[in-house]
């Protein structure tokens, strides 16, 4: 026992000793470099707008951050618009890419924790590393994650400095929601993550509040297995998973062009409904493409049956486009087979079905129908 | 290539140097230029290596000085150190009648002088060498944390920041009052 705690107790102090010398080293050659300085703010001021206009992205920000006078000096060039994305993970992370180069992206990541190895380095934030990925080049600034605070800070100053607007946002908690409403309420992409919104109340706060152009991606977890929301998602491109929770009557009152519906309830009835109400013409106007993952305990003949009661199939596969535009960066090619089943409608539109079936090991099978809507070239 | 001559004073700058005749055919005899810094030291320069710089070039020009004037009166920069004017006329040299290439090497290498030679060639106009010479400045902070960067340009704080303007307007002030009294003093 004794000889233990005694072994224990020589570990700890040989820790401590090779802490203390790495410390003693970092001290030893910050005092031994030759510092070299160079009076920037004294140059004229064309000069100084010239040097900072060399630096690339990352040092843009953290000189900016120095100071109120470091700021205004980095807004008073005009730089070349901006890509800003607040992208998540486990962490998070703000992508940025300049509009002339596509191939290079700055990215500044916060990290949670680090693991501490005492006898190289003890993690010292900001760090700096660059990858290649591809033909593209990442450079990546480390920070401490500090909280939610710190981020959306940063996000306000790289928006001001470059004065360009948020193009993505991936919301991770609520307080994000109050955040993104007041600081810039039209935005193309929103990513809503999962446990974030849980009440009929914070869906509607981000569905009247925010004006999402582009894509909307949605998780919603609503606390009762019964919710129902009739409501439409007034945006262009709605991507929701586990849509158990969304109705028919919202898809129909909605104007989307793009629906992506992952874990849906509905039912084959409601399928036909949305089918014919897209043939009729008076909802669904916009309606481009459509996806409905959804289970069923019926077998695949019965289910088919069902969807497309009283919908003859009636037209030919002409000329029918292979792709789809999901949203302005994302463009998705279609399945080479001929699809199961055309509708046409009285402007001449055709809507064209793809069916995907697996059966599970639950005896239940995962249907997959894949929506198109298409014109005849004349 | 023309010569530097150091330590001739103003009055008696050394004879110019003739450019070697080609073979083939004989060349215009080049026309040169001085120029003397804060430390008086003379510099003779070509017409084609001061054609970088802006100024001088258009002093050349409105002056239409002869060989013989412009040997008598070198062009005075007494705002700009010898060595930083030595700097500037030996890139002007290098790079004389060549394109200049997007990356410099011959860029002094003299850190510690950068300033001012950046504030040189920007008084003298001589773009090329300011974009090389705002690039180096810029390289100066590559992989450097916000605190380096900081300490490097001499960036201060916040605090460090609105204490200087204070004192500023303190030392403005009283100026301002000093003067009124003065002038107060003058009418009696």
């Amino acid at each position: 026992m004794m000889t233990e705690m005694l072994v224990i107790l020589l570990g700890f102090s040989i820790l401590l000793f090779f802490q203390a010398l790495f410390a003693g080293w970092e001290f030893l050659k910050a005092k031994l470099k030759p510092k070299r300085r160079f009076p920037l703010l004294r140059l004229p001021k064309v000069v100084l707008l010239e040097c900072i206009e060399n630096l690339d992205v990352l040092e843009i920000i953290m000189f900016s951050l120095l100071s109120k006078r470091s700021k205004k000096i980095s807004k008073l060039i005009r730089w070349n618009p901006i890509d800003i994305r607040w992208a998540s993970g486990e962490e998070q992370q703000i992508c940025l890419k300049l509009s002339k180069d596509p191939g290079l992206e700055w990215i500044i990541h916060y990290k949670k924790k680090k693991k501490f190895i005492p006898i190289h380095s003890p993690w010292k934030y900001p760090c700096f590393q660059s990858t290649l990925l591809g033909p593209n080049a990442l450079h990546f600034l480390f920070l401490k994650d500090n909280g939610i605070e710190d981020i959306t800070q940063m996000m306000e100053h790289i928006c001001e400095v470059f004065r360009s607007p948020i193009c993505e946002m991936h919301i991770v908690e609520k307080s994000l929601i109050e955040w993104i409403i007041k600081f810039q309420p039209i935005i193309r992409h929103v990513c809503i993550r999962e446990n974030v919104l849980t009440s009929v109340e914070s869906m509607d706060r981000v569905l009247k509040n925010l004006e999402v152009t582009e894509s909307f991606w949605l998780t919603f977890n609503a606390l009762d297995a019964y919710f129902q929301y009739k409501e439409p998602i007034p945006f262009r491109c709605i991507t929701v998973n586990n849509s158990y929770w969304l109705t028919l009557t919202s898809i129909l009152n909605g104007n989307n062009s793009i629906i992506r519906l992952r874990d849906s309830k509905l039912t084959p009835t409601d399928i036909n409904t949305i089918l014919k109400e897209w043939q009729m013409g008076f909802k669904l106007r916009n309606l481009e493409y459509m996806t409905i993952e959804a289970f069923t305990l019926l077998d695949i003949h019965s289910y088919n049956n069902e969807v497309f009661t009283n919908l003859p199939n009636d037209v030919e596969n002409n000329g029918r486009p292979m792709t789809v535009k999901i949203h302005d960066e994302y463009i998705y090619t279609l399945p080479q087979v001929p699809p199961m089943h055309n509708i046409i409608r009285s402007d001449g539109m055709i809507l064209s079905i793809f069916g995907h079936y697996e059966v599970s090991d639950s005896e239940k099978t995962k249907v997959l129908l894949l929506l198109q809507v298409w014109g005849q070239k004349t | 290539m023309s010569s530097t001559e150091q330590g001739t004073s103003s009055a008696a700058p050394a004879e110019p140097t003739t450019a070697p005749e080609s073979a083939a055919a004989p060349e215009v005899p080049e026309s040169f230029y001085y120029v003397h810094g804060k430390d008086k030291v003379v510099h003779k320069v070509s017409a084609g290596a001061l054609q970088h710089s802006a100024l001088i070039h258009g002093m050349i020009s409105n002056l239409g000085y002869t060989e013989e004037q412009a040997k008598a009166n070198p062009f005075p920069f007494e705002n700009i150190d010898g060595d930083i004017l030595q700097m500037v006329v030996d890139w002007c040299n290098q790079h004389k009648g060549k394109p200049t290439p997007p990356e410099d090497t011959n860029l002094p290498k003299q850190k510690e002088k950068l300033f001012d030679l950046v504030l040189a060639v920007n008084y003298l106009e001589i773009k090329e060498l300011l974009t090389y010479c705002c690039k180096q400045v810029a390289m100066m902070v590559k992989g450097k944390s916000p605190e380096e960067i900081r300490e490097i340009w001499m960036i201060p704080t916040d605090a460090e920041d609105e204490a200087a303007e204070k004192e500023a307007k303190k030392r403005a002030g009283k100026e301002a009052a000093g003067e009124t009294a003065a002038a107060a003093g003058d009418a009696k």
